[in-house]
Protein backbone atom coordinates (compact mmCIF):
# COMPACT_ATOMS: atom_id res chain seq x y z
CA UNK A 1 0.00 0.00 0.00
CA UNK A 2 2.62 2.54 1.15
CA UNK A 3 5.93 2.45 2.25
CA UNK A 4 6.53 -0.15 4.54
CA UNK A 5 9.78 1.08 6.02
CA UNK A 6 7.70 4.21 7.95
CA UNK A 7 5.52 1.70 9.85
CA UNK A 8 8.54 -0.22 10.71
CA UNK A 9 10.56 2.97 11.91
CA UNK A 10 7.40 3.95 13.89
CA UNK A 11 7.18 0.91 15.37
CA UNK A 12 10.72 1.00 16.61
CA UNK A 13 10.41 4.97 17.58
CA UNK A 14 10.90 5.99 21.37
CA UNK A 15 6.84 6.05 22.14
CA UNK A 16 6.44 2.65 20.63
CA UNK A 17 9.12 0.77 22.72
CA UNK A 18 7.44 3.02 25.48
CA UNK A 19 4.38 1.71 24.67
CA UNK A 20 5.35 -1.89 24.61
CA UNK A 21 7.70 -1.64 27.89
CA UNK A 22 5.72 -1.65 31.06
CA UNK A 23 2.68 -4.00 30.99
CA UNK A 24 0.34 -1.07 32.46
CA UNK A 25 1.44 1.26 29.64
CA UNK A 26 -0.75 0.25 26.64
CA UNK A 27 -3.62 -0.43 29.11
CA UNK A 28 -3.35 2.96 30.35
CA UNK A 29 -3.54 4.54 27.36
CA UNK A 30 -6.32 2.36 25.70
CA UNK A 31 -8.18 3.55 29.25
CA UNK A 32 -7.55 7.46 28.52
CA UNK A 33 -8.69 6.48 24.57
CA UNK A 34 -11.85 5.25 26.06
CA UNK A 35 -11.86 8.56 28.34
CA UNK A 36 -11.41 10.75 25.70
CA UNK A 37 -14.75 9.23 23.04
CA UNK A 38 -16.64 9.66 25.65
CA UNK A 39 -15.89 13.22 25.78
CA UNK A 40 -15.97 13.71 21.72
CA UNK A 41 -18.56 10.58 20.87
CA UNK A 42 -20.73 11.34 24.42
CA UNK A 43 -20.93 14.81 23.91
CA UNK A 44 -21.65 14.83 20.15
CA UNK A 45 -24.03 12.05 20.91
CA UNK A 46 -26.19 14.79 23.13
CA UNK A 47 -26.05 17.12 20.26
CA UNK A 48 -27.37 14.29 17.76
CA UNK A 49 -30.32 13.07 20.43
CA UNK A 50 -31.48 16.98 20.67
CA UNK A 51 -31.08 17.47 16.11
CA UNK A 52 -33.76 14.15 16.48
CA UNK A 53 -35.95 15.17 18.96
CA UNK A 54 -35.53 12.69 21.62
CA UNK A 55 -33.08 14.37 24.03
CA UNK A 56 -32.72 18.43 26.14
CA UNK A 57 -36.09 19.93 24.95
CA UNK A 58 -35.46 22.57 26.70
CA UNK A 59 -32.37 23.94 24.86
CA UNK A 60 -31.94 24.18 21.53
CA UNK A 61 -29.53 22.38 19.13
CA UNK A 62 -27.48 25.27 18.65
CA UNK A 63 -27.56 26.40 22.33
CA UNK A 64 -26.21 22.93 22.91
CA UNK A 65 -23.60 22.27 20.50
CA UNK A 66 -22.04 25.61 21.19
CA UNK A 67 -21.75 24.89 25.03
CA UNK A 68 -20.59 21.38 24.46
CA UNK A 69 -18.33 22.10 21.47
CA UNK A 70 -14.90 22.55 24.03
CA UNK A 71 -15.54 19.39 25.67
CA UNK A 72 -16.05 17.64 22.19
CA UNK A 73 -12.25 19.23 21.33
CA UNK A 74 -11.00 18.02 24.47
CA UNK A 75 -11.78 13.92 23.71
CA UNK A 76 -10.72 15.00 20.31
CA UNK A 77 -7.38 16.24 21.38
CA UNK A 78 -7.12 12.89 23.84
CA UNK A 79 -7.99 10.54 21.57
CA UNK A 80 -5.86 12.18 18.92
CA UNK A 81 -3.35 11.60 20.82
CA UNK A 82 -3.46 7.92 22.85
CA UNK A 83 -4.50 6.62 19.38
CA UNK A 84 -1.60 7.67 17.09
CA UNK A 85 0.44 6.31 20.67
CA UNK A 86 -1.18 2.60 20.33
CA UNK A 87 -0.76 2.75 16.64
CA UNK A 88 2.74 3.06 16.89
CA UNK A 89 3.23 0.46 19.29
CA UNK A 90 2.46 -1.68 16.52
CA UNK A 91 2.41 0.24 13.67
CA UNK A 92 2.99 -2.59 11.07
CA UNK A 93 0.04 -4.77 11.91
CA UNK A 94 -2.08 -2.17 12.72
CA UNK A 95 -1.77 -0.69 9.40
CA UNK A 96 -2.20 -4.28 7.51
CA UNK A 97 -5.85 -4.80 9.84
CA UNK A 98 -8.51 -4.38 7.73
CA UNK A 99 -10.41 -3.13 11.02
CA UNK A 100 -8.01 -0.75 11.39
CA UNK A 101 -8.41 0.50 7.77
CA UNK A 102 -12.38 0.12 8.00
CA UNK A 103 -12.25 2.56 11.04
CA UNK A 104 -9.68 5.35 9.95
CA UNK A 105 -12.01 5.45 6.97
CA UNK A 106 -15.08 6.08 8.80
CA UNK A 107 -13.27 8.35 11.06
CA UNK A 108 -12.08 10.38 8.30
CA UNK A 109 -15.93 10.54 6.55
CA UNK A 110 -17.33 11.39 10.79
CA UNK A 111 -14.67 14.18 10.68
CA UNK A 112 -15.86 15.69 7.77
CA UNK A 113 -18.86 15.52 8.31
CA UNK A 114 -18.83 16.52 12.10
CA UNK A 115 -17.32 19.85 11.11
CA UNK A 116 -19.40 20.70 7.66
CA UNK A 117 -22.88 19.53 7.38
CA UNK A 118 -23.44 18.84 10.92
CA UNK A 119 -21.93 21.81 12.47
CA UNK A 120 -24.64 23.85 10.00
CA UNK A 121 -27.55 21.47 11.18
CA UNK A 122 -27.03 22.90 14.52
CA UNK A 123 -27.67 26.22 13.57
CA UNK A 124 -31.29 28.08 14.43
CA UNK A 125 -34.02 27.96 11.51
CA UNK A 126 -32.53 24.61 9.64
CA UNK A 127 -35.59 22.31 8.76
CA UNK A 128 -36.47 19.30 11.21
CA UNK A 129 -36.01 16.89 8.41
CA UNK A 130 -32.73 17.93 7.96
CA UNK A 131 -31.57 18.03 11.66
CA UNK A 132 -33.16 14.70 12.31
CA UNK A 133 -31.36 13.06 9.23
CA UNK A 134 -27.69 14.58 10.38
CA UNK A 135 -28.20 13.44 13.85
CA UNK A 136 -28.99 10.03 13.03
CA UNK A 137 -26.07 9.95 10.16
CA UNK A 138 -23.51 11.23 12.88
CA UNK A 139 -24.58 8.58 15.40
CA UNK A 140 -24.14 6.10 12.77
CA UNK A 141 -20.50 7.42 11.83
CA UNK A 142 -19.52 7.31 15.31
CA UNK A 143 -20.96 4.18 16.07
CA UNK A 144 -19.41 2.57 13.34
CA UNK A 145 -16.29 4.47 14.64
CA UNK A 146 -16.55 2.57 17.80
CA UNK A 147 -17.60 -1.00 16.67
CA UNK A 148 -14.26 -0.74 14.26
CA UNK A 149 -12.56 0.27 16.51
CA UNK A 150 -13.46 -2.55 19.17
CA UNK A 151 -12.60 -4.93 16.14
CA UNK A 152 -9.07 -4.25 15.80
CA UNK A 153 -8.49 -6.55 18.20
CA UNK A 154 -10.46 -9.53 16.88
CA UNK A 155 -9.24 -9.81 13.37
CA UNK B 1 -22.47 -25.50 45.48
CA UNK B 2 -18.79 -24.42 46.20
CA UNK B 3 -17.89 -21.34 44.32
CA UNK B 4 -15.69 -23.38 41.72
CA UNK B 5 -18.18 -25.31 40.53
CA UNK B 6 -20.45 -22.70 40.62
CA UNK B 7 -18.19 -20.83 37.89
CA UNK B 8 -17.52 -24.11 35.73
CA UNK B 9 -21.44 -25.10 35.53
CA UNK B 10 -21.39 -21.13 34.11
CA UNK B 11 -19.28 -21.67 31.66
CA UNK B 12 -20.59 -25.03 30.57
CA UNK B 13 -23.73 -23.56 29.75
CA UNK B 14 -24.57 -23.22 26.04
CA UNK B 15 -24.83 -19.19 26.30
CA UNK B 16 -21.26 -19.02 27.80
CA UNK B 17 -19.64 -21.85 25.39
CA UNK B 18 -21.14 -19.38 22.12
CA UNK B 19 -20.39 -16.48 23.57
CA UNK B 20 -16.76 -17.18 24.54
CA UNK B 21 -16.32 -19.88 21.18
CA UNK B 22 -17.82 -17.90 18.46
CA UNK B 23 -16.25 -15.48 16.19
CA UNK B 24 -18.26 -12.98 16.50
CA UNK B 25 -20.78 -12.39 19.89
CA UNK B 26 -17.55 -11.79 22.38
CA UNK B 27 -16.76 -8.37 20.02
CA UNK B 28 -20.21 -7.64 19.52
CA UNK B 29 -20.94 -7.77 23.00
CA UNK B 30 -17.66 -5.85 23.71
CA UNK B 31 -18.49 -3.08 21.30
CA UNK B 32 -22.35 -2.78 22.62
CA UNK B 33 -20.30 -2.25 25.85
CA UNK B 34 -18.01 0.04 25.00
CA UNK B 35 -20.71 1.59 22.64
CA UNK B 36 -22.39 2.39 25.86
CA UNK B 37 -19.36 4.28 27.50
CA UNK B 38 -19.24 6.36 24.18
CA UNK B 39 -23.12 7.20 23.73
CA UNK B 40 -23.89 7.86 27.61
CA UNK B 41 -20.16 8.70 28.63
CA UNK B 42 -20.60 11.88 27.82
CA UNK B 43 -23.85 12.87 29.72
CA UNK B 44 -22.36 11.52 33.31
CA UNK B 45 -19.02 13.71 32.21
CA UNK B 46 -21.37 17.05 31.44
CA UNK B 47 -23.58 16.28 34.73
CA UNK B 48 -20.65 16.03 36.71
CA UNK B 49 -18.68 18.66 35.41
CA UNK B 50 -22.23 21.06 35.42
CA UNK B 51 -22.07 20.61 39.22
CA UNK B 52 -18.78 21.59 39.21
CA UNK B 53 -19.00 24.41 37.31
CA UNK B 54 -16.92 23.80 34.71
CA UNK B 55 -19.62 23.02 31.41
CA UNK B 56 -22.79 23.96 30.42
CA UNK B 57 -22.96 26.56 32.95
CA UNK B 58 -25.64 28.63 30.63
CA UNK B 59 -28.06 25.97 31.29
CA UNK B 60 -30.03 25.19 34.88
CA UNK B 61 -28.49 21.91 36.93
CA UNK B 62 -31.93 20.62 36.93
CA UNK B 63 -32.34 20.73 33.22
CA UNK B 64 -29.41 18.56 32.77
CA UNK B 65 -29.85 16.16 35.72
CA UNK B 66 -33.25 15.53 34.73
CA UNK B 67 -33.16 15.49 30.95
CA UNK B 68 -30.20 13.41 30.71
CA UNK B 69 -31.60 10.97 33.77
CA UNK B 70 -33.38 8.67 31.51
CA UNK B 71 -30.27 8.41 28.89
CA UNK B 72 -28.05 7.64 31.70
CA UNK B 73 -30.17 4.98 33.22
CA UNK B 74 -30.64 3.63 29.81
CA UNK B 75 -26.91 3.62 29.24
CA UNK B 76 -26.15 2.15 32.21
CA UNK B 77 -28.12 -0.88 31.59
CA UNK B 78 -26.77 -1.19 28.59
CA UNK B 79 -23.55 -1.21 30.08
CA UNK B 80 -24.54 -3.71 32.96
CA UNK B 81 -26.33 -6.01 30.21
CA UNK B 82 -23.89 -6.40 27.78
CA UNK B 83 -20.81 -6.48 31.11
CA UNK B 84 -23.19 -9.59 32.88
CA UNK B 85 -22.84 -11.40 29.14
CA UNK B 86 -18.97 -10.84 28.86
CA UNK B 87 -18.60 -11.93 32.27
CA UNK B 88 -20.74 -14.80 31.75
CA UNK B 89 -18.45 -16.22 28.86
CA UNK B 90 -15.81 -16.63 30.70
CA UNK B 91 -16.36 -17.01 34.61
CA UNK B 92 -13.08 -18.44 35.88
CA UNK B 93 -10.85 -16.18 34.02
CA UNK B 94 -12.91 -13.11 36.17
CA UNK B 95 -12.44 -14.78 39.14
CA UNK B 96 -8.98 -15.24 38.83
CA UNK B 97 -8.21 -11.12 37.79
CA UNK B 98 -7.42 -8.78 40.71
CA UNK B 99 -8.65 -5.92 38.04
CA UNK B 100 -12.12 -8.05 37.82
CA UNK B 101 -12.55 -7.54 41.73
CA UNK B 102 -11.07 -3.95 41.88
CA UNK B 103 -14.05 -3.29 39.48
CA UNK B 104 -16.23 -4.97 41.44
CA UNK B 105 -15.29 -2.98 44.65
CA UNK B 106 -15.51 0.32 42.66
CA UNK B 107 -18.86 -0.45 41.11
CA UNK B 108 -19.76 -1.44 44.78
CA UNK B 109 -18.95 2.24 45.56
CA UNK B 110 -20.94 3.03 42.68
CA UNK B 111 -24.15 1.76 44.85
CA UNK B 112 -23.05 3.75 47.49
CA UNK B 113 -22.30 6.89 46.20
CA UNK B 114 -26.31 6.12 44.76
CA UNK B 115 -27.34 5.63 48.68
CA UNK B 116 -25.71 9.02 49.78
CA UNK B 117 -25.99 11.46 47.29
CA UNK B 118 -28.70 10.20 45.31
CA UNK B 119 -31.49 12.28 47.10
CA UNK B 120 -29.50 14.88 48.46
CA UNK B 121 -27.86 16.11 45.28
CA UNK B 122 -29.26 14.35 41.98
CA UNK B 123 -33.07 14.51 43.59
CA UNK B 124 -32.78 18.16 45.08
CA UNK B 125 -32.01 20.04 42.18
CA UNK B 126 -34.24 23.17 41.90
CA UNK B 127 -32.23 23.77 45.03
CA UNK B 128 -29.13 23.49 42.98
CA UNK B 129 -30.48 25.76 40.77
CA UNK B 130 -29.42 29.02 43.14
CA UNK B 131 -26.22 27.13 44.62
CA UNK B 132 -24.33 24.24 43.89
CA UNK B 133 -23.70 23.09 47.62
CA UNK B 134 -20.24 21.90 48.42
CA UNK B 135 -21.72 18.23 48.51
CA UNK B 136 -22.69 18.15 45.25
CA UNK B 137 -19.58 19.19 44.07
CA UNK B 138 -18.21 16.47 46.50
CA UNK B 139 -20.50 13.72 44.50
CA UNK B 140 -19.54 14.78 41.66
CA UNK B 141 -16.21 14.68 41.93
CA UNK B 142 -16.29 11.33 43.09
CA UNK B 143 -18.56 9.93 40.58
CA UNK B 144 -15.96 11.57 37.86
CA UNK B 145 -13.28 9.26 39.96
CA UNK B 146 -15.33 5.81 40.02
CA UNK B 147 -16.16 6.60 36.73
CA UNK B 148 -12.27 6.38 35.67
CA UNK B 149 -11.66 3.98 37.62
CA UNK B 150 -13.96 1.65 36.44
CA UNK B 151 -13.24 2.31 32.51
CA UNK B 152 -9.33 1.62 33.98
CA UNK B 153 -10.09 -1.30 35.91
CA UNK B 154 -11.92 -2.89 33.10
CA UNK B 155 -9.42 -2.31 30.55
CA UNK B 156 -7.05 -3.55 32.54
CA UNK B 157 -8.96 -7.21 32.64
CA UNK B 158 -8.29 -8.41 29.53
CA UNK B 159 -4.48 -7.86 30.90
CA UNK B 160 -4.41 -10.28 33.65
CA UNK B 161 -3.39 -13.98 33.36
Amino acid sequence: MSDPSFFEWLSTSPWANAMNGPEWAFPLVQSLHFIGFAFSIGTIAIVDLRLLGWAMPRQSAAELAADLAPWTTVGFVLMLITGPLMFSADAVTYHNNASFQFKMTVLLLAFLFHFTLHRRATRAGVLPLTAKFAGGLSLLLWTAVVAGGRMIAFV
Amino acid sequence: MSIPSLLQWIESTDLSTAIREGALPYPIIGGIHLLGIALFGGMLLMTDLRLLGWAMRRVPVSDIVRQFQPWKWAGFMVVVASGLLLAWAEPIKLYRSPAFWVKMALLALVGVHALVFRARVYGNTTELDVTVTGEAKLAAAISLLLWAGLIISGRLIAYDA
